[in-house]
């Protein structure tokens, strides 16, 4: 893992004083950029054509060769996708309700219990230390196909199957947020919760009006990637969710696809509303994610 | 160990505590392990707490005897510890603190990673479909497993594992080598880098689930790409047949052999290589990581200090030259994460294949955890928990072998700069 704090700053323009920019230097340059927009291009082709599909007629959109831009543009689709109900309270607004409430939840207990655990890493001593933090370590690279199986014959032991807990309980902590705020509480330099220690504050107190602020990028980075993580959970809401009232946009999507198997335009609207909150999200906050996946790796 | 501490007065005390320690330990861990319990009556024991304690008395004695060993070693652990620590006030209090503090994780994490990995061992050798009792087996769901090699109407599962060895072998190396393209290639001057980092990440932020049904739709028959091939081919003179891409089984070694001729007998399926349908996952499931991992390496270009550029400049190093002997030997700890990191994920791709092909065509993308889901849902036959479970197993192993095996390999080399 990459856990060197970089807080130094490295100037990264690699470009030489002492170079004489010659023609040949310029075209270099100019070749990297139309490479660069290039690449740009190819990777937002598929949500492109996807995004134009959303508004072709339903002849249209599987007739060969395809068109690029609709014929004429057909907002309606937008609105049938909208108004889906597939009955016991199957509709789309209750589907996007549902993502975004387990998102919402599992982000904050995620950032509550990781900085809690962290906080404990980080700046506690207490017999068992290494031990608990090895163990966590090596639930890291337990494949999650292990735990499938039991998990859900729990879950239906619990009777929890269709209730929220099923999704919102195993995912409450992760092992991989409490490694990145670990790493973030560490390099926080300890004077000022000396201080604090000193005039007596208790450590929930330190914690939570010395440490916690100071880690506000941090457990922004851990929220956004927790709530795009549950946000994006298939296997899980498919499993756990089998009453279409609790369906989440991912699962309800598949059912989606497979209803209308030539209706692609309708689907594709279902997709599109489905990336667009997570896009718009990422736009926003694309710092923090990009370190989060920058230190660990892991995505949601 | 404080050498000072005043012994006759804490000593009661430490004892107290130890014993408090000792006893919340194992009441905690009981009560996990009531909860994990494995029942065979089903989910109707739940109906009321003793009909549930009645069904744990009735099937689950071995099963929570050696988790009250367990928990009684742990408590005493933990028993010791607080004895060691409790004169010193300082000292409690942390351990309080830092216990209280990683309840909610470490209950968690006990519940839903040991609890469970522990019951899925115990059913792995057991024929069970969670409304009648587990029939213990022995090893038949794992030799089951292993049968297709000596009668192939059973062969699924060794299918599942050569179809991700493909995957693996092939997605793996492109996915890093495309993500170190991409991150050199980025490394320019900051405000840029971060635009068209964003730009090249986003894809990679919506869900797999999109992203499949965008490129199923892709790869339709009458889709874009047949289009776009077609248009491309035919701009050279070829002639272009369009590609049923999620629904062709025919192998990359096939169509080579056959190209050539030659004739590979489906009896022969080990021989084929990787379908059309299955390379065109591939294809997809690179597009959208190599980004992620763009991102790492990136991160790592950041840290490598531009001086060592400027000196080896001064030598007379080429651009390649540079990338080869800097560039790639600095990188190689996190070339070692992400290779990693991508045979664990490829080992164990599912959302991909459920949506496109649910293992389809000839079973050329069939999965092992695809297969585990089949398994455990009962998708196509009985349910088989038992099955399901030991398949999962198996696969865990092969990932921890690759994963131990990249890591010495790969470490071995790191330790030389």
């Amino acid at each position: 893992m990459t856990a060197i704090p970089r807080n130094t700053v490295v100037p990264t323009n690699l470009a030489q004083p002492y170079t004489h920019h010659d023609s040949r230097y310029y075209l270099g340059l100019a070749l990297r950029y139309a490479l660069l927009i290039l690449i740009g291009l190819v990777l937002f082709t598929p949500f492109i054509l996807a995004g134009l599909g959303t508004f072709k007629t339903d002849a249209e959109i599987i007739s060969y060769p395809p068109k690029f831009l609709p014929q004429n543009w057909l907002w309606q689709n937008w609105v049938r996708v909208w108004n889906t109900d597939i009955g016991s309270g199957g509709t789309f607004p209750r589907w996007l309700f549902n993502t975004a409430f387990l998102s919402v939840t599992v982000a904050v207990l995620q950032v509550l219990f990781s900085s809690m655990a962290a906080y404990s890493f980080a700046r506690l001593n207490f017999p068992g230390k290494n031990a608990v933090f090895n163990f966590m370590l090596a639930t890291m690279m337990i494949p999650a196909a292990v735990t499938l199986i039991p998990a859900y014959v729990l879950m239906t032991k619990l009777h929890l199957i269709n209730s929220w807990f099923s999704l919102i309980l195993p995912a409450s902590v992760g092992a991989g947020s409490i490694f990145l705020l670990t790493q973030f509480f560490r390099a926080i330099p300890k004077d000022l919760e000396e201080a604090a220690r000193m005039d007596g504050a208790s450590h929930l107190s330190t914690f939570s009006n010395v440490i916690l602020p100071l880690a506000r990028p941090a457990l922004l980075t851990v929220f956004i990637l927790q709530f795009q993580g549950m946000w994006n959970a298939f296997l899980q809401p498919l499993l756990y969710m089998n009453s279409p009232d609790k369906y989440v946009l991912n699962v309800a999507l598949s059912i989606f696809q497979q209803q209308y198997k030539a209706a692609w335009n309708l689907t594709l609207v279902g997709a599109m509303f489905n990336a667009i909150p997570v896009l718009i999200l990422f736009f926003i906050f694309s710092r923090y994610y990009i370190e989060g996946v920058a230190y660990t790796g892991v995505k949601g | 160990m404080q050498a000072e501490r005043p012994v006759s007065a804490s000593r009661s005390s430490g004892m107290l505590g130890a014993l408090v320690t000792f006893f919340v330990v194992l009441v905690v861990i009981m009560v996990i392990a009531l909860l994990n319990a494995p029942t065979m009556g089903g989910p109707r024991v739940m109906n009321s707490l003793q009909t549930y304690l009645i069904e744990v008395r009735r099937t689950a004695i071995p099963f929570l005897v050696i988790v009250g060993a367990a928990a009684i070693a742990l408590g005493a652990v933990a028993a010791t510890a607080v004895y060691r620590v409790w004169p010193n006030r300082r000292n409690r209090q942390d351990m309080f603190t830092a216990y209280a503090f990683l309840a909610p994780y470490l209950l968690v994490s006990l519940t839903f990673t040991v609890g469970v990995i522990l019951f899925a061992l115990y059913i792995s050798f057991n024929s069970y479909d969670i409304f009648t009792p587990p029939q213990w087996i022995g090893l038949n769901n794992y030799r089951r497993a292993f049968e297709g090699f000596t009668n192939s109407s059973q062969r699924d599962f060794l299918q599942s594992l050569y179809n991700v060895f493909w995957y693996t072998l092939i997605v793996v190396p492109l996915q890093t080598s495309i993500a170190i393209g991409l991150a050199v290639l980025l490394n320019i001057p900051n405000r840029f880098r971060q635009f068209f980092r964003t730009v090249f990440y986003a894809p990679s932020v919506t869900s797999s689930v999109v992203i499949t049904l965008i490129f199923i739709w892709l790869y339709l028959k009458n889709g874009y790409i047949n289009f776009f091939l077609a248009n491309l081919i035919g701009f050279f003179g070829g002639d272009f047949k369009t590609i049923n891409f999620l629904g062709d089984p025919r192998g990359l070694i096939q169509l080579f052999v056959e190209a050539f001729g030659g004739r590979i007998p489906s009896t022969q399926w080990y021989l084929r290589g990787p379908s059309i349908a299955w390379m065109a996952i591939m294809f997809q499931n690179i597009f959208t990581t190599a980004p992620t991992f763009m991102i790492m390496f990136l991160a790592a270009l950041q840290d490598i200090n531009p001086t060592l550029y400027e000196a080896a400049s001064i030598d007379g190093a080429t651009g390649w030259k540079k990338f080869t002997s800097i560039t790639l030997p600095l990188l190689r700890p996190i070339i070692l994460l992400v290779i990693v990191l991508g045979t664990i994920g490829t080992l164990q791709v599912f959302d991909q294949v459920y949506l496109a092909t649910q293992g389809g065509p000839l079973n050329t993308s069939l999965t092992p955890v695809y297969m585990v889901f089949r398994e455990a849902l009962g998708t196509m036959g009985p349910i088989n928990m038992g099955y399901a479970s030991a398949l999962a197993f198996i696969l865990a192993i092969i990932i921890f072998f690759f994963t131990y095996i990249q890591r010495t390999v790969l470490d071995r080399g790191t330790e030389l700069y």
